[in-house]
């Protein structure tokens, strides 16, 4: 069966991309412009990744990990988060908050792929 | 008797339903009461099974099948002769439950008479002699012979001993 | 002085063993340099000690040898077929003068003369020097080897990690194994399922760099501990030998260690019968031990797992509630220092191949066939003293499948097959057994002929309806012998019977598959060890049993009247039509019997049977105690063992068991008793 990935991001052309990408290699794609949507559409539903910015408004990255996880059902769902290269202390915070993993923006499409390779079988 | 010139002229009795026999001792190696047995199945009646013996798994036969005597249930008397028996250039070591052990006597050779050929219940071979005690005789065995034919109970087919046992009380 | 000059004697004797083997291998590929460089080698170190120790006529034979070699190493001369065939005869003439170093015997010194002529003439004959390149195996692209360890933290899997993904990615750089074991002891009541307990070792063969290596945990960085080390064993590739000697020594309650996978994994393991670790060329980290002490070992450690079996059934009763945690400590390390001892007295069929290679060598030539051994699965292991008594029986059933198995290359090639035969020898495990083949794709054996002969002998009378199975084990019948002509190698009707004989002493059992013109398989079963076994201990009535926990698939719990009603016994249990045996009726049929029966399955002949017992007790570390002689005919039990409370209870051999009891439903033609 194929897997479903959740991506927030609050930058359309980002979701965009990451879903087209995605798509194009046979996962289903939901998306979310922030974290408050991203938890909606948790609701139950069955979901094998969760990729997330940092940056958002409404919620930001970090709250919406530590609310998955506190979530019941998605406590131990796979989170990849968004980052780029000046956001260091950003990504040890959302590691601390329980994030799996993480890629750096800009990214090239294979090398999203990659590392969701690496998350999820 | 033969020429057994090392043997010790003591031995050991015990009883089997009316019977009284008699082992040299240099084969008994101990008697032990009667712990749980673990019988084997599908093992022949007189096999009564196997016992722990300091970590050594023991056969115990009835000897009062091997006898032809109808079994009964073990008394209080009952024990187990654990003995060391030569087969076929090999030594093992057996057990056998007997209805109860009396004593261990010396025993004259003179007093020892051949065993009779014909007329007793049991084939003879293994009987190596019978002394009289007390008015009581006692069959001596050659525990080595009682044990070589492992299937044989040892009484004679009926129709061999056309003569009643001369017995008496 | 007598003492180091049998060690030398020990030395010599392996150095030589080692000197057949690399011949053989020299033989199929005669311009290996490692393989040259290998039997140059040990002639040098056998040629030295034979100095120091007095064996002057040993000095003489192969002082001569090691110059050839020599010049061949040195590509000034080729290995040809007379000089193989000199060192192997030196080899053997080597052999006798270790029994004999004053070359006393006349035979012996003629023998050294001759043989030191041979010598001298190949030394001098002019040979062309091989142009161009020997052909070498090329070398692979070999990177580097590392030792890995990843220990990850408690709560991993809160973060959405498979750690099992990280050991996958890692392997996937290269070839490797991954060594997993739980960080602390487990106790299963209190084990949280979304908590990691379990950490890894991992030995990885991989082109990639340190960086590509922790490139696969960049995610887990904070939340393990991790250690890359270069590993020191450096021509090295994950051969399935390998694999299993670490497997092996593998336990799942600790870490291995960076020091003890370096040490198990030295270069040089090959395991004579008589002593026990390896000692390399080098010498490094292996003990000759003399075989009683691992008797005495044995003997100690089956007296220990008796007594812990004691000392948990008193803990069980006690109210001391200390007392139960340390006799299950008791029992593990007791159960560890079993496995221990075990595998110290396991040694791979390969140490018996070199012989067995010999004779094929020595026969094809005798009888003027082309025939080729091959062997597979030769790093199975098997008790020490189990090997000792398979040597003969084997041996005899190779010398039949060049006798009368493969036939002469001409008849061969007149049927369409090879010129060449090949003999094919196969070790592998299934369930309980190790499991030896023997195969030939020779003529196979000719059934008319078995019944002809068995006619003749009186076996069985001329009308007597026999199926093909029951033919072909007329063969095992003594006084049986087809052979037309009895050869010098097979002798006459010495054989199967001997044959079977010994592989039954040895509780093992032998089965012959065979097909005309196609070739015979002869399948030797033998159990994997001989003293303890790891068991399941079930009762029916009051006596108490072993079912050795390897033959054992799944338990069922079934009503007792369920296994009486269906006509030929069968139960339905998970979708399928199982034959049970109420071994309740089987075993104890004078006590009353239970309303709920257990059954176990287990695998017989490739098909499922079921065992109905009354409970299930648990499981059990069983000493095996011979039942004697008495009770030889009740063969469904291969001994017994002494139980935490000093009763006795029966060690069941399901195969044995199934197939006396599969055997009694059917009326067959009896074939006249021996």
């Amino acid at each position: 069966m194929a897997k479903n990935i959740l991506i927030v991001d609050d930058s359309e052309s980002i979701r965009e991309l990451v879903a087209y990408t995605l798509e194009g290699s046979g996962y289903n794609v939901v998306k979310g412009n922030d974290g408050v949507e991203a938890l909606q559409k948790l609701n139950g539903a069955e979901f094998n990744l969760v990729i997330t910015d940092l940056n958002m408004p409404n919620m930001d990255g970090i709250q919406l990990i530590q609310e998955v996880r506190k979530k019941e059902g998605y406590s131990t769902i796979p989170i990849l988060m968004l980052t780029t290269e000046s956001q260091q202390s950003k990504k040890e915070e959302a590691k601390a908050a329980g994030a799996t993993g993480w890629i750096v923006k800009p990214f090239v499409p294979e090398k999203l792929l990659d590392v969701i390779k690496k998350i999820i079988r | 008797m033969n020429e057994q010139t090392e043997l010790l002229q003591s031995f050991l009795t015990f009883r089997l339903g009316d019977e009284i026999f008699a082992a040299n001792v240099s084969k008994v190696l101990e008697i032990l009461e009667i712990p749980k047995i673990t019988r084997v199945p599908r093992s022949p009646a007189f096999m009564r099974g196997v016992i722990n013996l300091r970590g050594s798994v023991l056969p115990v036969i009835d000897m009062r099948a091997k006898f032809g005597l109808p079994t009964v249930p073990d008394t209080v008397n009952s024990c187990i002769v654990v003995m060391n028996i030569s087969l076929e250039a090999q030594t093992i070591v057996l057990g056998a439950v007997v209805d109860d052990v009396q004593e261990v006597m010396e025993i004259e050779p003179e007093s020892i008479q051949a065993a009779p050929t014909v007329g007793t219940k049991y084939r003879t071979g293994f009987i190596e002699g019978m002394t009289k005690l007390n008015d009581q005789f006692i069959m001596i065995l050659n525990l080595d012979l009682v044990f070589s034919d492992e299937e044989a109970i040892l009484l004679q087919e009926i129709s061999e001993s056309d003569v009643p046992a001369e017995k008496n009380k | 002085m007598e003492h180091l000059r049998s060690l030398f004697l020990d030395e010599a004797t392996e150095l030589l063993t080692d000197l057949e083997k690399g011949l053989l291998k020299l033989e199929s590929n005669p311009a290996d340099t490692d393989g040259i460089a290998n039997v140059f080698r040990c002639m040098h170190s056998l040629k030295g000690s034979a100095q120091m120790f007095g064996f002057d006529s040993i000095n003489a034979l192969t002082h001569q040898l090691e110059s050839i070699y020599q010049a061949i190493r040195e590509g000034k001369q080729t290995l040809t077929p007379p000089i193989l065939e000199v060192t192997y005869s030196c080899l053997d003439h080597l052999g006798k003068l270790l029994n004999d170093p004053m070359v006393a015997g006349t035979t012996l010194q003629l023998a050294q003369v001759h043989l030191l002529e041979e010598i001298g003439k190949l030394a001098e004959a002019e040979n062309v020097l091989t142009t161009g390149d020997h052909v070498l195996a090329p070398e692979e692209g070999k990177g580097s080897c590392w030792y890995i360890s990843f220990v990850p933290e408690e709560n991993i899997l809160q973060h959405g990690t498979n750690t099992l993904y990280l050991i996958e990615d890692l392997l996937a750089l290269g070839s490797g194994l991954a060594l997993p074991y739980l960080v602390k002891p487990l106790e299963w009541e209190y084990a949280d399922a979304g908590k990691n307990y379990t950490a890894f070792e991992v030995l990885l063969e991989t082109s990639c760099d340190e960086a590509a290596i922790r490139e696969v945990f960049i995610f887990v960085e904070t939340e393990c501990e991790l250690v890359i080390r270069p590993f020191p064993v450096n021509f090295f590739s994950f051969t399935e030998p390998v694999r299993q000697q670490v497997y092996r020594a593998h336990t799942i309650d600790r870490p291995m260690g960076y020091s003890a996978l370096s040490t198990l994994l030295m270069p040089g393991a090959h395991l004579p019968i008589d002593s026990i670790i390896t000692s390399q060329r080098n010498g490094k980290g292996s003990v000759r031990v003399p075989s009683e002490r691992l008797d005495d070992l044995m003997n100690l450690v089956s007296e220990l797992v008796t007594t812990q079996a004691r000392l948990t059934l008193f803990a069980t009763e006690s109210t001391v509630g200390e007392l139960v945690t340390i006799s299950e400590n008791v029992e593990k390390i007791t159960r560890r220092l079993r496995d221990n001892a075990f595998s110290m007295s396991l040694i791979p069929v390969e140490s018996l191949v070199v012989r067995f290679q010999r004779l094929v060598r020595d026969l094809s030539k005798e009888l003027n066939k082309e025939v080729i051994f091959k062997t597979e699965g030769t790093e199975t292991e098997i008790d020490k003293s189990i090997i000792e008594k398979l040597t003969d029986p084997v041996l005899h059933l190779l010398r039949n499948a060049l006798d009368h198995g493969i036939e002469s290359p001409d008849k061969r090639h007149q049927q369409g097959k090879p010129r060449q035969g090949t003999v094919l020898l196969k070790a592998y495990y299934s369930g309980t057994n190790v499991v030896i083949e023997i195969n030939d794709d020779g003529a196979g054996i000719d059934l008319e002929r078995v019944k002809q002969k068995a006619v003749a002998t009186g076996i069985i009378r001329s009308d007597d309806p026999l199926r093909e199975d029951e033919l072909i084990q007329l063969i095992f019948h003594p006084g049986f012998s087809t052979a037309e002509h009895v050869t010098g190698v097979s002798g006459r009707g010495v054989g199967m019977d001997v044959v079977k004989r010994n592989i039954t002493d040895i509780q093992g059992e032998i089965e012959v598959i065979t097909k005309p013109a196609l070739g015979t398989t002869f399948v030797i079963r033998l159990p994997l060890t001989l003293s303890i076994i790891d068991g399941l201990l079930v009762s029916t009535g009051s006596t108490r049993f072993i079912l050795p926990i390897a033959a054992v698939r799944k338990c069922y719990e079934v009503e007792t009247t369920l296994l009486e009603n269906e006509t030929h016994h069968q139960v339905v249990l998970d979708n399928q039509r199982i034959p049970v045996f109420n071994l309740c009726k089987v075993f104890t049929p004078d006590e009353p019997v239970p309303f709920l029966s257990q059954v176990i399955t287990v695998q017989y002949n490739k098909k499922t049977f079921g065992l109905a017992v009354e409970s299930i007790i648990g499981e059990y570390q069983a000493v095996l105690k011979p039942l004697g002689n008495r009770y030889r005919k009740q063969d469904e039990f291969s001994g017994a063992t002494i139980l935490g409370d000093g009763t006795v209870a029966l060690v069941v051999d399901p195969n044995k068991l199934i197939r006396n009891l599969t055997g009694k439903e059917e009326t067959r033609i009896s074939i006249k008793p021996i």
